[in-house]
């Protein structure tokens, strides 16, 4: 773990390990980051790791970054890792609200916030020092199941306020498990409260449990039948979700400079060759385009197999004696090289003491 | 050495080729071409011959080699036999050195024996105080190295049995009178003579040797005398050559007219039929006495055929390995009866080969014969084959053979009518056949046939080499479809005949020739073969006089599907009721035969098999089994094991359920099911007019309608599902796949079109239920809490009032190419010129993948794979069930569902039913590929028996035919992940073979899997030795961990193998109080153990392996990602829930590093409360 890149909280930590006589053997810090012990039951004690998150300060000057490090302002942001897998938003909050008002969430993969924090951990992770592999296939397939989150928000940027509205499919509040080990970050309302969070506990936070989400049986119950709403829902859903999907279409065609049936010439005097849907002419327009097939034929690197058929032209197979004499003897060099490979197989196999029946 | 010397070389070699040159003038230049590293030469003509010789005449070169190298290991070591020599030299010694014995009674001449310790072997009928004859001895005339051994053509036997050396021993002619034929007196002085050499051998202190008896077949006619060494280092101590000496005692110039041994001739005089008029023929005791007149002969036959064909010594050699290996020879354990001490029948046999047959005499008018001789150049692989040709085509019941003889018939041939089968031998003396059941020959007929196919099927994917000699073929439950153990100790002949005994030399004998040949006339056609098994005969000490038989046999019986099952035999007609056969058959039957008239109108004796159900229609055979031996011979109960109804059971509801099931009048079966949806289909279909989009089909995907689920589907109708208990109220969801006619007026969005399918569902669920009474529809936006926007996931449960429910999607074939299209965005590029995917793009790509993944194995392969496999099922009647009990297995063993798909088992046993190629629709008929289980439990033992021993990391074709697939079509699967995939089960249709194993096995689970097959393996092998079985019983002490869950919950607790009746018995005082207060609603496919294992599989990916036994399973085991369980440092994405390690570890390494181990406390606290009101508890393995 870089203790390089963050020597700042490496020392903020130090001085309270001394003070945490109380947490039995457990070191109050380990990489930089404070241990939160918290208790599960009498007997199990779970394991935070916690430390003030630090936007990242070099390279990615990307717009997206800039929105990030506003949603997760330094100073005030807890960064915490090894998050139960089932913890909520609430739950979070609740753990902490000894130290003071959470303001919100975030969880790394998926749900809660609106920012796409899981770049932010690859930058994390990449100032530590530590991207191998695991790492990354671990960010990775985050990313798959991100994915899917953010998508109802491009739905719902679909569903602009001035088209019609989306009726929204019933959400009871169901808990979304997350993998084990996982990460996020809570966001306080003052800095002070950081403070207080990073210090380690005198003893560990009793982990509250969140009645409203089920869990276990009742959660599957209820996932069950929110899976499958009354008809009359899922009509209006459907209906509106498709007529506000109309209206978009509807919007961008008649943005769009292209015409069905119209050649698209730039200022340039270019026409513009694009290729018709399946089913007939998609936006845009004329030009008739070659079909697929020819397409993935001329990506396929065939460049290489034009130049073979060249050559064959030049030179006629077995036309001189000696081509039929030098065919002949490879096939028999061929013969007995495959008769020697099974040689040394069969020898290998007989070393294996294969060929005993019995 | 240049360019030069090589076109020297190539020129030479030119000629060679030509056949102009002996290559053995160069010897230096052959020399080269082997030491010259790497310069590639030409094969010498030497070379190339062999070459050529190997690959023509033994199949391939690797074949060939393959030989070469199994034959040396079953061959004895010549060069060891020096003390074995010493030893015969000083046996020889002391045999023509002794005393003769004056004749004397038999009775006094055994008491003398017997105060040394030696039973004299007498045979029935025992003699008596009155006997008139006497026993003598005197030194052999004669004594010659016989058998195997002299002429070097012995082959090693099963289960370590060791070499015979036959010494063969000629009895003075002097001994013998003309009348000895009569009553088995020549066979009481050869057992006298055989006495006194055994007492000679036992008091002599030169030769230092164990003495014992054995009896060949366990007929007390053909004793002989077993001399085993004693591994005591002196020179004559020949223990390291794994022989042992058997002394044979014969008859050189018989004084007994040979005439009077013509197997049409009775030598036996009973009490009963004293007249000579009515007398039966004797065959097996005059093919005995004959026997006695041999060993001479054979051993001169025997050794001519090895001095005139070359190949001769190997190719027996092969052709007794492969009858070894299936159990026609010797061994402890499963050998198929009537073949010991039949080495003269395999020698025979490519004696007929290579000289061909006798012509029948010419009297009897037909000329010339049938098989001609093929010579005598033939390879060994060649004559092994045309052997098996020979076995594999001749049909023993109907045609005798007679091998080519030097001085023409002895007897006439019809004299051999009173013998099952006949193969009489080139000295044309004895049938080799007369004692072997046709029964057994109709297995050895089975055997050649399968491994013929084997060998001409040769492409697909196997060696056949390692299936034809080196594989064990005796294991009898991969190798018979059923299989029965019977007690035979308290057997008692229905009719016992004092004649029949007295031919076969021993009651015993007598038993198994009746029961076998019981057997064999009652099944009739239903059985291909049908094989008595039981270890071959030992060797008793030379004080007990009797040979003791193997109390226990096992039946086999291979199936014809055809006919195995029909429920109705038919007898003579009505008409003939009082002639002999009517009586026959009702003996034969008892009271099972009764007069029945038929709907043809015809009245005729018959038996019917009652069935109640389909699972009992596979009983059939084994009903008629158990109904002959208890009718036959008396024995019945306990004394007759089978273990169909124990395979039974396990596809079964627990008996409380299912009579709840009877109780609310539900519907049951495969039948129904497949009726139900049909109904449904049609009912769909009727509302074209009301819905925009015609349906175009309707395709089931389910294996509930393609025969192959665990449990027979039931539909409880919907009113009545309240009186099932809360622990069977499972109710499986159908799948089934829509698919409307194109239309171009779906969105050419994906978001838009899983939107619409909802609106579809919508409709369609509306419509429906306004359209058919009672049903009820209702719409699945999918299986997670959270969407995937792209990806098919919406479907419409619909459940009928019969109580049956389905679970519909839409297929659209759009989104395939609108998935393709983010997939490979730019496909006109090649693809170095493709700009690299920004982060947004490469995840919409991933989306994209998976969304793809999931549409063509959902769209494409489910409905072709169920059609491949509904087809299967109909063309092998045992393969449903073989799925079934497969899947079962996995199932119990945690495996099913999580880490191995249905499919993939499915796939599985399709392999082992089709893995002897592909019969084409025109062959099935007549041919349906030989070796195909023709019951489910061979069928699971056969799949058992592969996955013990396949090495997964080739992959196996599997050749699904199907006719209605236009292979065109099949689209390229996209890239998966093939980190899981450790199985490849390639498919006509899936090329890469991932298609179901994409998830699962990995390679870790693929050895787990190996493993428990072993262990299966092994516990079916117990089986035989009647050992009960635990093949689905799972043992739990290797999990780290233990999930426990409360069985109470599940719905499908009841499907579990031994559940607990008690749990969804009814408790306290009202039994129907609970059931009215909570009216559970039908919840299809609602599964919350399912549910919660594949949340805990989720969520501890990286941490834990879980296994969980989706088939009622109430635990769930768990192992530790081996690399956790040691401090590892701390990373942010560790992927794990992790505690600092204890000081005390992290002191032995590096402190600063800041370890972190596993927090597996926190774990089981996390896992319980993630499954609260499910998981009763943890259980790690310190604890259980």
């Amino acid at each position: 773990m870089g203790k390089t890149s963050s020597p700042a909280k490496a020392k903020r930590a130090a001085p309270t390990a001394e003070g945490s006589s109380s947490s039995s053997s457990l070191p109050a810090s380990i990489s930089g980051f404070t241990l939160l012990p918290i208790a599960y039951s009498a007997s199990a004690t779970h394991i935070l790791y916690a430390r003030a998150h630090s936007a990242p300060k070099h390279k990615n000057t990307k717009g997206k970054q800039k929105e990030k490090t506003a949603s997760l302002p330094e100073g005030r942001t807890l960064f915490l890792v090894n998050v139960p897998p089932d913890a909520t938003e609430r739950e979070l909050t609740l753990l902490f609200k000894s130290c003071g008002t959470v303001e919100r969430v975030v969880f790394s993969t998926g749900g809660g916030g609106a920012a796409q924090p899981e770049e932010i951990l690859e930058n994390e992770e990449e100032s530590e020092g530590e991207s191998d592999a695991e790492g990354a296939a671990v960010s990775q397939s985050d990313g798959e199941d991100e994915d899917a989150d953010t998508r109802p928000k491009k739905k719902r940027r679909v569903a602009q306020p001035e088209g019609p509205q989306v009726v929204p499919l019933p959400s009871p509040s169901i808990r979304t498990l997350r993998r084990t080990g996982h990460t996020a970050y809570v966001v306080f309302l003052d800095a002070s409260s950081l403070e207080r969070a990073l210090k380690p506990p005198q003893k560990p936070y009793p982990w509250p449990v969140d009645k409203e989400t089920p869990l276990g049986l009742a959660h599957y119950t209820a996932l069950y039948s929110a899976l499958r709403p009354p008809l009359d829902v899922v009509r209006a859903h459907a209906d509106s979700w498709m007529e506000a999907f109309e209206h978009e279409q509807a919007k961008k065609r008649q943005e769009s400079k292209y015409r069905k049936g119209e050649a698209i010439v730039d200022e340039d005097g270019f026409t513009l060759v694009t290729r018709g849907g399946a089913y007939g002419k998609t936006l845009g327009g004329g030009v008739g385009v070659a079909s697929k097939q020819f397409q993935e034929e001329q990506a396929g690197a065939t460049s290489k197999r034009r130049r073979k058929d060249k050559k064959e032209k030049k030179e006629k197979e077995a036309f001189y004696a000696f081509q039929i004499h030098e065919k002949k003897r490879k096939e028999l060099i061929d013969l007995k090289k495959k008769f020697e490979e099974d040689r040394e197989k069969i020898e290998k196999l007989k070393q294996t003491r294969k060929f005993k029946p019995y | 050495m240049g360019s030069g010397c090589g076109h020297e070389a190539k020129g030479d070699d030119w000629e060679g080729i030509d056949g102009a040159q002996d290559p053995k003038e160069r010897p230096g230049n052959h020399e080269g071409g082997h030491s010259g590293s790497h310069i590639v030469k030409p094969p010498t003509g030497e070379e190339l011959r062999k070459i050529k010789d190997a690959t023509d005449l033994y199949r391939s070169t690797s074949f060939k080699l393959q030989i070469d190298a199994l034959l040396p290991n079953v061959r004895p070591k010549y060069t060891h036999a020096q003390p074995l020599e010493a030893f015969l030299m000083s046996l020889h010694k002391l045999l023509m050195g002794l005393p003769s014995v004056s004749p004397q009674h038999p009775l006094h001449a055994s008491r003398a024996l017997s105060q040394k310790g030696i039973a004299v072997p007498y045979v029935r009928p025992l003699p008596t105080e009155d006997t008139n004859w006497k026993v003598s001895f005197e030194k052999p005339s004669e004594i010659v190295l016989g058998g195997s051994w002299a002429t070097k053509t012995a082959v090693k036997a099963k289960d370590g049995a060791k070499y015979e050396v036959d010494v063969a021993v000629e009895m003075p002619s002097a001994l013998f009178q003309e009348k000895d034929y009569l009553n088995a007196r020549v066979f009481q002085k050869r057992a006298y003579y055989l006495a006194v050499i055994a007492s000679a051998i036992a008091e002599s202190s030169s030769l230092q040797c164990e003495l014992s008896y054995e009896s060949t077949s366990g007929d007390p006619r053909r004793t002989t005398l077993v001399l085993r060494p004693v591994a005591d280092g002196s020179p004559m101590d020949f223990s390291k050559l794994n022989a042992q000496i058997r002394i044979v005692p014969y008859i050189g110039q018989s004084p007994i007219p040979l005439q009077r041994l013509s197997p049409a001739k009775s030598n036996i005089r009973t009490a009963a039929q004293d007249d000579e008029s009515r007398e039966d023929p004797t065959p097996i005791y005059n093919t005995a006495c004959m026997l006695m007149t041999t060993p001479k002969s054979h051993l001169l036959s025997v050794h001519n055929l090895k001095q005139n064909v070359p190949a001769f010594a190997d190719a027996l050699a092969l052709l007794r390995v492969w009858a070894n290996q299936r159990g026609y020879g010797l061994g402890s354990r499963m050998c198929v009866r009537g073949f010991e001490g039949k080495g003269m029948w395999w020698a025979s046999i490519l004696d007929l080969v290579v000289n061909g047959e006798e012509p029948p005499p010419v009297s009897l008018g037909k000329a010339g014969t049938k098989r001609k001789p093929l010579g005598k150049g033939l390879s060994s692989y060649q004559l092994f084959k045309a052997a098996l040709d020979f076995l594999a085509r001749h049909n023993f019941h109907e045609e005798s053979v007679f091998v080519k003889a030097k001085d023409g018939h002895r007897f006439p041939p019809g004299s051999y009518s009173s013998h099952e089968a006949v193969f009489v031998d080139s000295t044309s003396s004895i049938n080799l056949l007369a004692d072997v059941p046709i029964s057994s020959l109709d297995l050895l007929r089975h055997d050649a046939q399968a491994t013929l196919e084997a060998l001409d099927h040769s492409s697909i994917s196997e060696d056949p080499f390692q299936t034809v000699f080196l594989k064990e073929h005796r294991d009898v439950f991969a190798r018979f479809d059923i299989v029965t153990r019977v007690d035979v100790s308290s057997a008692e002949m229905r009719k016992a005949s004092a004649h029949l005994v007295a031919d076969h030399g021993s009651v015993y004998n007598a038993l198994m020739t009746t029961l076998v040949s019981t057997l064999r006339r009652g099944l009739g056609n239903r059985a291909k073969a049908i094989a008595v098994l039981h270890p071959t005969s030992d060797v008793r000490p030379t004080s007990q006089a009797h040979p003791v038989n193997p109390s226990v046999v096992h039946i086999g019986i291979v199936l014809d599907p055809e006919h195995a099952f029909r429920l109705v035999d038919h007898g003579p007609p009505a008409e003939e009721t009082e002639s002999e056969r009517t009586k026959h058959f009702r003996e034969f039957w008892g009271e099972k035969a009764e007069l029945r008239r038929f709907k043809d109108g015809s009245i005729v004796e018959s038996v019917v098999w009652e069935v109640k159900n389909s699972d009992e229609r596979a009983h059939i055979p084994s009903m008629i089994v158990r109904h002959l031996l208890r009718r036959h011979f008396s024995i019945g109960g306990d004394a007759v094991q089978t273990w169909q109804s124990q395979y039974d059971g396990l596809l079964r509801v627990p008996e409380s359920i299912s009579s709840i099931y009877q109780a609310t009048g539900a519907t049951v079966g495969f039948k129904a099911a497949l009726t139900a949806f049909d109904a449904l289909v049609k009912q769909i279909k009727a509302l074209d007019d009301e819905f925009p989009l015609a349906v175009l089909n309707v395709s089931p995907v389910s294996p509930a309608l393609r025969y192959t689920d665990v449990f027979v589907p039931v539909a409880v109708p919907v009113p009545s599902r309240s009186a099932l208990p809360k622990s069977a109220s499972y109710l499986p969801a159908m799948e089934i796949v829509i698919e409307f006619e194109k239309s171009a007026r779906w969105p050419d969005d994906l978001r838009a079109i899983q939107k619409i399918k909802l609106a579809f569902f919508e409709r369609l669920a509306t419509i429906l239920m306004g359209a058919v009474k009672g049903l009820q529809a209702s719409v699945v936006l999918g299986e997670r809490p959270d969407r995937l926007e792209i990806q098919d996931e919406a479907a419409l449960d619909i459940l009928t009032q019969e109580g049956w429910a389905f679970r519909a999607r839409i297929w659209h074939d759009r989104e395939a190419t609108l998935l393709d299209r983010i997939i490979n965005d730019q496909p006109h590029l090649p693809k170095a010129l493709r700009r690299n995917a920004s982060g947004e793009d490469a995840r919409e790509r991933q989306a994209a993948l998976q969304a793809r993944e999931v549409y063509t194995r959902r769209f494409i392969h489910a409905p072709r794979h169920h059609r491949a496999i509904a087809a299967l099922c109909h063309k092998f009647a045992a393969f449903a069930g073989t799925v079934r009990l497969t899947k079962r297995w996995f199932a119990s063993h945690w495996l099913l569902r999580g880490h191995v798909s249905e499919e993939a088992v499915e796939l599985l046993c399709a392999y082992v039913f089709l893995r002897t190629g592909t019969p084409t629709s025109v062959e099935i008929a007549a041919n349906q590929a030989i070796a195909a289980p023709g019951s489910k439990e061979r069928g699971f033992a056969q799949v058992v028996e592969f996955l013990k021993d396949w090495d997964w990391t080739t992959g196996i074709a599997i050749p699904l035919d199907n006719a209605d697939q236009t292979s065109a079509a099949t689209p390229t699967p996209p890239a998966t992940s093939s980190r899981d995939a450790a199985w490849s089960l390639t498919t006509p249709f899936d090329p890469q073979g991932h298609m179901w194993t994409s998830s699962g096995p990995n390679a870790v689970i693929a050895r787990r899997i190996t493993a428990l097959a072993k262990a299966t393996w092994e516990c079916l092998k117990g089986m035989e030795t009647g050992a009960s079985s635990r093949i689905f019983h799972h043992p739990v002490d290797h999990y780290d961990f233990v999930v426990e869950l409360n069985p109470a919950i599940s719905p499908r607790y009841h499907q579990q193998l031994d559940a607990d009746s008690s749990v969804w018995a009814s408790k306290g005082k009202y039994a129907n109080a609970l059931s009215k207060d909570a009216p559970a609603a039908t919840l299809p496919g609602f599964d919350p153990f399912a549910m919660l294992y594949d949340d805990l599989k989720f969520v501890y990916a990286d941490t834990v392996l879980l296994f969980y036994d989706p088939l009622g399973g109430n635990r769930i085991g768990a192992v530790w990602q081996p690399s956790l369980r040691t401090p590892r440092p701390f990373r942010v994405l560790g992927g794990f829930s992790s505690m600092p390690a204890s000081k005390v570890e992290a002191k032995a390494k590096d402190k600063d590093k800041g370890l972190v181990v596993v927090n597996e406390n926190a774990i089981f606290t996390e896992i319980k409360r993630i499954g609260s009101a499910l998981a009763v508890r943890v259980v790690p393995h310190s604890a259980q």
